[in-house]
C-alpha cells in the first residue's frame, strides 16, 4: 500500500509538468466585470508582434524589395489575393478587415504553438493562444457579421434585406437562421480547432514526452495556418455574398 | 474526460442541480476518501481518479459542475467585447502602419513600370528616326563623296590632257627640227655629191677618151 501510494505520488509528479488546464482562467476584475487576464496578455503580444514587425519591415519601403519588406509585400499580395478572389473587384476597403483577420489568427495560433508561454507562471489558469478563448473566436466572429451586414446596407441600402426572400419566401427562415449559424459555425470552427490542438499535443506530451508529439505538433501548426486561412477566407465569402447582386 | 469537460462548462448545463438528499454537497471536504485539493481541473492521476470516483459514487452530474464551478469553457464576459475593440485598434493600426503605405507604394511602383515599359515602347520609335536621319545622312555624305570624286577625276584628267598635249606639242617640235636638220643635211649632201659627181665625170670622160 505504502509503495503502491508513493509510486502513484511520484507519476503525480510527472503528470503535474505537463498537466492540462481546460476552463481555468485567470480571473481580472474591471468595474464589476471579470475578464480572462491571459486571454488578454497574449492578444496584446500577439498585437505587439504584428505592429513591431509590420513597422520594422514597412518603416522605409525601397523600390526592390528585401528581407522583411518582401515578405511583408507577399503577405499583402496574398491578402489581397484572398480578397480579391472572394469579394470582386471592389475588394480595396475590406483589405485591412480580412487581412487583419488572417494575420490576427494566425499569429495567435502560431503563438499557441511555438512560444513557450507555459514559462510564465500565472496564479490560476495559463497563458495559451488567444484564439483558445472562446470569447475571442466569438469576437472575431460577430465582427464579421457585423461587417457583411455594413457591407450588404452600404452597398444596396434597405435593399439588402431582399436577399432574404430569395429565391423563395418559403427560405425566409432559413435564410434568417444563416445569420445565426454563420457566427456560429465561424467561433466553434476556430476555438475547437484551437483548444483540440493544443488538448491532443498536451495528452501526448503527458503520455510519450518524447519524439512521438512532434508530427503531432508539426500538424497543429499547419492545422492553425489553415484555419486562420479558413476564418478570413469565409469573412470574405460572407462579404463579398452579400454585395453581390441578386437579379 | 468529455463528460467532465462538458460538465465543467456551466453554461452548457441549464438544468438546476437536483435536489438529491443523498448526493454529498459541492464541498470537497465531504468525500474523505478522495482529497480534491483544489477545485482546478487537471488531468492529473489524482484528478481522474477522483473523477471517476465521483461519477462511480452516483454523484448526479450538476453537483459535479458545481464542484468543478471555475472549470469554464464556455465563459463568455467582458474579455469578449475588449478582444473585439483590440481587433479594431489593430485593424486601424495596421491599416495605418502597413496596409494603406505598402499598398499605395506597390501600386505607384506598379505604374511606374507599366510607364517606364510604355515608353520603352516610345524610344523604338523615336530610334527608328533616329535610324532614319542617320540613314539620310550617310546618303549625303556618300553622294559628297562621289560628286567630290568625280570633280577630281575631272581635274586630274584635263591635267594630265594638258600635260599630254604639252609633250605631243614638244615631241613634235623636236621632230619637225631634227626633220629639217635632216632636209639640209640632205640638201648639203646632195650639193657636195654634185660638185664631186661633175669632177668624177669629168675625170671618167678623160681618162676614156684620150684626147690628144
Amino acid at each position: 500500500m505504502n509503495v503502491l501510494s508513493c509510486s502513484i505520488n511520484t507519476l503525480n509528479g510527472l503528470y503535474d509538468l505537463s498537466g492540462v488546464e481546460v476552463g481555468q482562467h485567470f480571473y481580472w476584475k474591471i468595474g464589476g466585470f471579470q475578464v480572462h487576464g491571459q486571454v488578454l496578455i497574449t492578444s496584446w503580444v500577439v498585437i505587439a508582434i504584428l505592429l513591431g514587425s509590420a513597422t520594422l519591415a514597412v518603416r522605409n519601403p525601397q523600390t526592390i524589395p528585401t528581407g522583411g519588406q518582401n515578405f511583408f509585400e507577399y503577405v499583402l499580395e496574398f491578402i489581397r489575393d484572398v480578397s480579391k478572389t472572394q469579394i470582386g473587384e471592389e475588394y480595396g476597403p475590406w483589405v485591412p478587415f480580412i487581412g487583419t483577420m488572417f494575420l490576427f489568427i494566425f499569429v495567435s495560433n502560431w503563438s499557441g504553438a511555438l512560444l513557450p508561454w507555459k514559462i510564465i507562471q500565472l496564479p490560476h489558469g495559463e497563458l495559451a493562444a488567444p484564439t483558445n478563448d472562446i470569447n475571442t473566436t466569438v469576437a472575431l466572429a460577430l465582427l464579421t457579421s457585423v461587417a457583411y451586414f455594413y457591407a450588404g446596407l452600404t452597398k444596396k441600402g434597405l435593399g439588402y434585406f431582399g436577399k432574404y426572400i430569395q429565391p423563395t419566401p418559403i427560405l425566409l427562415p432559413i435564410n434568417i437562421l444563416e445569420d445565426f449559424t454563420k457566427p456560429l459555425s465561424l467561433s466553434f470552427r476556430l476555438f475547437g480547432n484551437i483548444l483540440a490542438d493544443e488538448l491532443v499535443v498536451v495528452v501526448l506530451v503527458s503520455l510519450v514526452p518524447s519524439v512521438v508529439p512532434i508530427p503531432v505538433m508539426f500538424l497543429g501548426l499547419f492545422t492553425s495556418g489553415i484555419q486562420a486561412l479558413i476564418f478570413a477566407t469565409l469573412a470574405a465569402a460572407y462579404i463579398g455574398e452579400s454585395m453581390e447582386g441578386h437579379h | 474526460m468529455a463528460n467532465t469537460i462538458m460538465s465543467s462548462s456551466k453554461t452548457l448545463i441549464t438544468s438546476p442541480p437536483t435536489p438529491n438528499p443523498k448526493s454529498p454537497p459541492p464541498q470537497p471536504t465531504t468525500l474523505p476518501i478522495i482529497p480534491i485539493t483544489k477545485p482546478q481541473f487537471r488531468l492529473s492521476t489524482k484528478s481522474i481518479a477522483a473523477v471517476a470516483a465521483a461519477v462511480v459514487s452516483a454523484t448526479p452530474l450538476p453537483s459535479l459542475a458545481e464542484e468543478f464551478e471555475k472549470a469554464q469553457l464556455f465563459d463568455f464576459d467582458l474579455t469578449l467585447p475588449i478582444i473585439a475593440a483590440e481587433f479594431l485598434f489593430l485593424m486601424f493600426a495596421l491599416d495605418k502602419l502597413y496596409y494603406s503605405p505598402l499598398g499605395n507604394f506597390m501600386d505607384k511602383r506598379d505604374a511606374e513600370i507599366k510607364e517606364k515599359l510604355s515608353s520603352v515602347k516610345d524610344t523604338s520609335s523615336e530610334v527608328k528616326q533616329l535610324e532614319e536621319q542617320a540613314a539620310a545622312v550617310m546618303r549625303a555624305a556618300r553622294a559628297e563623296i562621289a560628286a567630290a570624286l568625280g570633280k577630281m577625276k575631272k581635274e586630274t584628267a584635263a591635267e594630265v590632257d594638258a600635260k599630254l598635249a604639252e609633250g605631243r606639242k614638244k615631241v613634235e617640235a623636236e621632230l619637225q627640227e631634227a626633220l629639217a636638220n635632216l632636209e639640209k643635211q640632205k640638201a648639203d649632201t646632195i650639193k657636195s655629191l654634185d660638185s664631186q659627181i661633175a669632177a668624177l665625170s669629168q675625170e671618167i670622160v678623160n681618162k676614156v677618151l684620150p684626147v690628144n
